[in-house]
């Protein structure tokens, strides 16, 4: 990013930078970054704010394209940015989304405190390891067959309620109640059906996870009332996405977009940008695949969800019973209204953060806002908010996703070792399963931004309001 | 990531904040798309276990040009060792021309089929032939 581009951008406020659209050739918005002064830089240093300005360029862009706090290079999108289309003249664009289809987070919350835990941390954490396949484990339970896969692809989470995975008040508590109509299992390939048929239930590799945490300090005691959110309490943070067959859905689309775009006349900077007009039969195609894509992820964390819920209850009887708080995609487009416009808003590692008037937030939160949850690292803490009305304006109702990447993994298992890192997170009390060393240098903390920092400007930017922060006790890594 | 000093073929792993970033160098057209599913293979962690599959199978991928085609391969073999759990560690060039690439291969079971890398993508992919050498670089999605 050359100098003279990032001189012409402007701060709106302490967390607020505005890049007006004469900063880069082909712009046709403003493109707006959420950071503050020390995360700024961390961005400049990086391709991100790049990335941003060509995201600006897409057809049918609308009002503005925005990067996140925790924004970071990636390859088309910046990861932590978000862009609206409109339906009639704009564009849906895989790359936009991402390969992990509705990767997000959800947490549950149980009765528990610390001291019921003493003596059994060690081996319940060890058992969640035993009984969710991670890395890159299939699992052995949930073989889908044809027609079992399509009803996933169809009715995601839904459709597990009938297989006493799920319950009504998990749909109530889980963002689009765990199912995208628009889905389509016809429009995924019989690639990404083989990559994803006994995936469902699995981890998964990377920076996913199931943690066991704390809640550490309340920030909004009202908030975190009505999400049942207790200092003291135990609870567990889930982190995965929609694994190979999502990943094969993004393959293919991207590659099938080449030579829409090439139809359309559409020349873009970054062909991993790769996109079709929404209104044509390959936009169309895309977002139903993508919604089947994420029905898999949503019925994924849910499949989690339960054996979660059995491992507990198992060690703990009925005082381990888990309540699920919410769960949030975070990476999607999703049709939207805004003020009477119908917009498709991509999010790619960034989260929706509706606020307590918004008609897609769930019946029990309206007044407060619907649960938005930061991760951070592994030995860091986390953190759970509320969405908020102003964010509907300032950044079509999103917030970030995590804390941000700030280090290569190559440079991270450089900086230190898995070992060191397994040290370190037991020195702090904190049980850890991974199935290698490597990972777990690539994703300790020192690879990620101060997650601390990320949610300070979230907050203060009335993009969501901090509620509790979390610490984890128990690491289960992909 | 500099290769200047490296023999050919060979791959090294450049710098990317959130992503890998795979550099092939060959004299051949064949010896990069090799030596990039040798990069795929380092990532999975099976760089030097001998084929224990006795049989042979073919691959072959196409494209319009040789970049897309190297990322048609590299997705052809994410695909293969997540839905096969098969990794392939012995191939031998069959036809490795700019639109097309088929080989035979001879690989290893693997328990848990290799997730980490997601994609290979057409972010910043790069293919070029100068001094008498090809050198590629794609981004993998992690």
């Amino acid at each position: 990013m050359s100098n003279a581009t990032l001189a012409a951008a402007k701060p709106l406020s302490p967390w607020l930078h505005e890049i007006p659209v004469t900063a880069a050739p082909g712009m046709r918005v403003p493109a707006r970054v959420f950071a503050d002064e020390v995360l700024w830089e961390k961005m400049r240093q990086d391709r991100s704010i790049e990335q941003l300005l060509n995201v600006a360029t897409l057809p049918g862009v609308e009002e503005a394209v925005y990067a996140m706090p925790d924004a970071h290079e990636g390859y088309g999108f910046p990861v932590g940015g978000v862009a609206a289309m409109r339906m009639d003249d704009g564009v849906i664009s895989p790359g936009g989304v991402g390969y992990d289809i509705n990767c997000g987070v959800r947490l549950l919350m149980s009765e528990l405190t610390v001291p019921d835990l003493t003596g059994r941390l060690e081996s319940l954490v060890h058992d969640l390891s035993r009984s969710i396949p991670s890395g890159g484990y299939a699992n052995p339970h949930m073989r889908l067959n044809a027609a079992e896969l399509d009803r996933v692809l169809k009715e995601g989470s839904r459709y597990l309620v009938e297989r006493g995975l799920a319950t009504a008040e998990d749909l109530e508590h889980t963002e689009a109640a765990g199912s995208l109509t628009e889905a389509d299992p016809l429009a995924v390939s019989s690639k990404a059906r083989e990559r994803g048929h006994d995936q469902l239930g699995t981890i998964g590799s990377g920076n996913h996870f199931v943690e066991v945490e704390v809640v550490d300090e309340v920030f909004d005691p009202a908030a975190a009332a009505v999400y049942g959110v207790t200092a003291g309490r135990v609870g567990v943070l889930i982190h995965t996405g929609s694994r190979g067959l999502g990943h094969q859905v993004c393959t293919d689309y991207v590659r099938l977009m080449g030579g829409v775009m090439a139809r359309h006349g559409i020349v873009l900077p970054d062909r991993q940008l790769a996109c079709a007009p929404l209104s044509s039969p390959e936009g169309q195609h895309y977002l139903r695949a993508m919604a089947a894509a994420a029905n898999f992820a949503w019925a994924n964390r849910q499949t989690i969800t339960a054996t979660v819920r059995d491992v507990f209850t198992r060690a703990l009887g009925p005082a381990g019973r888990l309540r699920l708080v919410y769960d949030v995609a975070h990476n999607m487009a999703k049709l939207e209204d805004y003020d009477g416009r119908r917009l498709c808003v991509h999010r790619k590692g960034a989260t929706r953060a509706f606020g307590p008037s918004h008609r897609d937030t769930p019946l029990a939160y309206r007044g407060v806002g619907q649960p938005v949850f930061i991760p951070g690292s592994m030995g860091t803490a986390s953190y759970v908010l509320a969405g908020t009305d102003e964010a509907l304006r300032a950044s079509f109702g999103s917030a970030c996703h995590g804390a941000g990447r700030a280090l290569s993994r190559h440079m991270a298992k450089r900086t230190v070792t898995g070992s060191e890192v397994r040290e370190q997170l037991e020195a702090k009390g904190i049980v850890v399963r991974c199935p290698s060393n490597a990972e777990l240098a690539e994703e300790g903390p020192h690879a990620y931004k101060d997650v601390d920092r990320v949610v300070s400007v979230v907050h203060e930017a009335g993009l969501a309001r901090k509620v509790a922060r979390l610490r984890p006790i128990g690491v289960l890594k992909g | 990531m500099t290769m200047a000093a490296c023999p050919v073929p060979e791959h090294v792993f450049g710098e990317q904040v959130g992503e890998e970033r795979l550099i092939i160098r060959g004299t051949t057209l064949g010896d990069v798309f090799l030596e990039a599913a040798r990069g795929l293979r380092e990532l999975y962690g099976e760089l030097d276990r001998p084929a224990d599959d006795p049989k042979w199978r073919t691959i072959e991928v196409t494209a319009e040009t040789r970049a897309d085609l190297l990322v048609e391969w590299l997705n052809e073999l994410i695909y293969l060792a997540e839905s096969g759990h098969w990794v392939p560690t012995t191939l031998v060039v069959e036809a490795a021309l700019p639109t097309c690439f088929r080989a035979r291969a001879r690989g290893v079971r693997v328990a848990g089929a290799p997730s980490q890398i997601k994609a290979a993508t057409f972010h910043d992919l790069r293919f070029d032939f100068h001094d008498g050498l090809f050198e590629a670089e794609v981004t993998l999605d992690v």
